[in-house]
């Protein structure tokens, strides 16, 4: 320990610079050993071409330019794009409109719909998948109602489907995700002067004035996080893919994460693996900072 | 004081999202190929004698617990001085971590044979067991073929025959099932002779409005369909060739083109189940046993609950060839099991595989629905599994028992299974979709 400085005030203004680092040390310490150096050693194992036994050949930058030329991980790619649109875009959306619908008066049973709404966040997503899978199977629940309805020529097992697989598994992601979205909305909105909803209706605002022109605005911070969020977990989604579609039908829903996880433990390219992974890792980074760019930038 | 904060906001988000990714990025902690230390003696020793003193042996393993545990506690009365750890994990689980636990220092004495095992065995982190075929005379009691499956195409060191990494306990074998009833609805008296007369069947069944045959593409069955069109197709020792990676091997062959044909064809007529491609192998399976179709496409390891469920209801046949006098070819493994080279106990090992092949063993896993390795040891079974049993004696009399295409290397199972889907949804060519299964093949191959 180093002696204290003399004469300073108590606002730790003056303090040894250094001493808030002791005090982040433990967090710091398992942060680079579970996070950092884990990190770094899969792009380490990335310049080699590895089967995850035998001794591995170091090949450069060669599992990169792999992934640029293959046409199934730039296929994955594509579908982790759309994917973000029902991850991140409407459960956005839909969480927006029930917060507007929500947070302007205060009803019985708030308690209760937040917990409903939050209550896939909860759930393991492995269980959200097996579920689901089930929902949308042949005889499954989604099928039954459509046939309640007298739309039976639309029924099918919509995960096999070619052109239905990706929505359906991205609709998944809406229902997990909209409520997350909403609870973040909702205590963003708590934050609101009520004075300020008070001014407003006194100047003959709406419901849909008053949210736009009062709630919206104060939401950006909320915003900005669900985005993150939402986007980060389209772009790594794994376990709901590989539990309800397992990427089929052909490549109709493989993603990145799905590859990864199989080409280092199923067709022992631990090299190849470790590179997606890191691409993988840079598109994310990439996209949460252009988000936090463009939430700055409108303040 | 705001830049620093802005600068913090970014670190932050950065970081979690790094965080985020990460459970998937971090796979293990070794530099590559640090594990290929000494795995130990590359073959079991000459002496099949036990050592009297107390042994306990773990076993890790994957398919039917049921029965390793009968198994178990039938070599354990004969074995007293034997302890026997059965550690199960679900298949899953199993394969993915087979590399990593084989090549560990904690790695079971015994193991449950899977696909990584060829490279395993390249390296020497499982012992041939090639002396102790001659010396316990295995080949009397096992039918070659399926001894055959599990040399991972490797020649003995100690013997300079053949190599061999596993000893089967069950076998196993895919064919088609059908309702009895359906199928005389469907005016079907009797099991098809050739494929020409399968078809007709199908044709018959859709005529009167029945699905004629169930398929589970979503995950394996599929390629369960089109391996058992290939296997009438083409030349065994063809298939073989091309499954062990033999220099040169080909499926871009016609009669790969010609079965994949089939496949799309039977699509096109309406012959699968509408959702084919949505619908997993056991979920076909359950429709198949309510009666939603006249044929099923699956292995023997269903029997067990087809027969409880459909009584005598349900039969079951091999894919007919094309002549009627063509041999019976049908693909099949067998849930064996290896041992490590760490083990402290080749010799106690070797007598629990040797077990595995004696009648007492037999009897067990006939119990439990598979295959004995020797039939003629066990009780005579009954309805679908009697079938089953008939189908596979003339498989293995025909020496049809060929593997499954998965084998040909680690990553052929997710490009047949999406490419069958693609076959079934008549979205790709034939000849694309045995151009993408080759260029897998000689990437794992190098040539």
């Amino acid at each position: 320990m180093r002696s204290r400085p003399r004469v300073q005030p108590a606002s730790g203004r003056g303090r040894s610079p250094y001493r808030g680092y002791v005090y982040v040390l433990p967090a710091l310490a398992v942060y680079l050993a579970f996070a950092v150096l884990p990190a770094l050693h899969t792009a380490y194992l990335s310049l080699f071409e590895w089967d995850g036994v035998t001794l591995g050949d170091w090949v450069g930058l060669g599992n990169y330019q792999e992934i640029l030329q293959d046409p199934i991980l730039r296929r994955s790619v594509f579908n982790a794009l759309v994917l973000v649109v029902f991850f991140s875009f409407v459960p956005i959306v839909l969480g927006l409109a029930m917060t507007g619908l929500l947070a302007r008066h205060r009803r019985p049973g708030m308690g209760a719909y937040r917990f409903l709404f939050m209550l896939p966040q909860v759930v393991p997503l492995v269980a959200v998948g097996v579920t689901w899978r089930w929902l949308y199977g042949d005889d499954g629940l989604v099928n039954q109602a459509l046939g309640a309805v007298g739309l039976d020529g639309v029924t099918r097992a919509w995960l096999g489907d070619f052109s239905a697989a990706l929505i359906a598994v991205g609709l998944v992601g809406t229902w997990v995700l909209s409520g997350l979205c909403m609870m973040l909305f909702l205590s963003g909105v708590q934050k609101v002067d009520p004075s300020l909803y008070e001014a407003a209706r006194i100047d003959g605002a709406g419901p849909v004035r008053e949210f736009v022109s009062v709630t919206l605005p104060h939401l950006r911070g909320e915003l900005a996080i669900a985005m993150t969020v939402t986007t980060v977990a389209a772009l790594a989604s794994f376990d709901i893919v590989y539990v309800t579609t397992n990427g089929g039908p052909g490549e109709q829903t493989t993603v990145p994460g799905l590859l990864v996880y199989r080409l280092a433990f199923s067709e022992g390219k631990v090299g190849l693996a470790a590179a997606l992974a890191v691409v993988l890792g840079f598109l994310i980074l990439l996209i949460v900072y252009l988000i936090n760019r463009l939430s700055r930038s409108e303040s | 004081m705001d830049r620093t904060h802005r600068v913090r906001r970014r670190v932050a988000a950065a970081a979690s999202s790094v965080a985020l990714v990460l459970p998937l990025t971090a796979c293990d902690a070794l530099t590559p190929g640090s594990a290929a230390a000494e795995p130990g003696p590359r073959s079991v020793p000459s002496s099949t004698a036990v050592p009297g003193e107390d042994i306990t042996l773990r076993l890790q393993f994957a398919d039917a617990p049921l029965m390793v545990d009968a198994l178990i506690a039938a070599f354990e009365k004969d074995h007293p001085n034997i302890r026997i750890e059965p550690q199960y994990k679900t298949f899953s689980d199993y394969v993915q971590n087979l590399k990593l636990t084989m090549t560990s220092d904690t790695a079971p004495d015994i193991a449950q044979y899977a696909v990584g095992m060829t490279d395993l065995a390249a390296d020497g982190h499982i012992l041939d067991l090639a002396p102790y075929r001659e010396a316990y005379g295995w080949d009397e009691a096992v039918p070659p073929v399926s001894m055959d499956q599990l040399t991972a195409g490797r020649t003995s060191e100690t013997t300079g025959g053949r190599a061999l990494f596993g000893v089967p306990a069950g076998l196993s074998m895919t064919g088609i099932y059908y309702n009895k009833e359906l199928a005389e609805r469907a005016g079907i008296d009797s099991p098809p002779r050739t494929l020409a007369e399968f078809e007709d069947q199908l044709a018959a069944a859709k005529e009167a409005g029945l699905t004629p045959l169930g398929v589970g593409a979503l995950d394996s069955s599929g390629l369960h369909l089109w391996a058992a069109l290939l296997n009438q197709t083409m030349p065994t020792d063809d298939y073989w060739d091309w499954v062990n990676g033999a220099k040169g091997a080909t499926i871009e062959k016609p009669a790969g083109i010609t079965a994949s044909e089939l496949v799309i064809e039977w699509s096109r007529k309406g012959y699968y189940n509408e959702s084919a491609n949505g619908t997993a192998q056991v979920d076909s399976t359950a429709q198949f046993a309510k009666g939603d179709s006249v044929f099923l496409i699956n292995g023997n390891w269903a029997a067990g609950q087809l027969a409880t469920a459909m009584k005598d209801n349900v039969g079951f046949f091999p894919m007919p060839g094309v002549r009627a006098s063509a041999r019976t070819v049908a693909s099949g493994f067998s849930v064996s099991y290896a041992i490590s080279s760490r083990t402290e106990h080749p010799e106690a090992a070797g007598a629990f595989l040797d077990f595995l092949t004696s009648p007492e063993a037999g009897q067990i896993i006939s119990d439990n629905g598979f295959l004995p390795a020797n039939p003629k040891a066990v009780a005579k079974p009954e309805g679908v599994l009697a079938d089953i049993a008939e189908g596979h004696r003339r498989a293995v009399a025909d020496d049809g028992i060929t593997t499954f295409p998965d084998f040909a290397a680690p990553a052929m199972l997710d490009r047949l299974r999406s490419g069958v889907q693609k076959l079934i949804a008549d979205r790709v060519e034939p000849a694309d979709y045995l151009d993408s299964l080759q260029d897998e093949w000689e990437e794992h191959h190098a040539q």
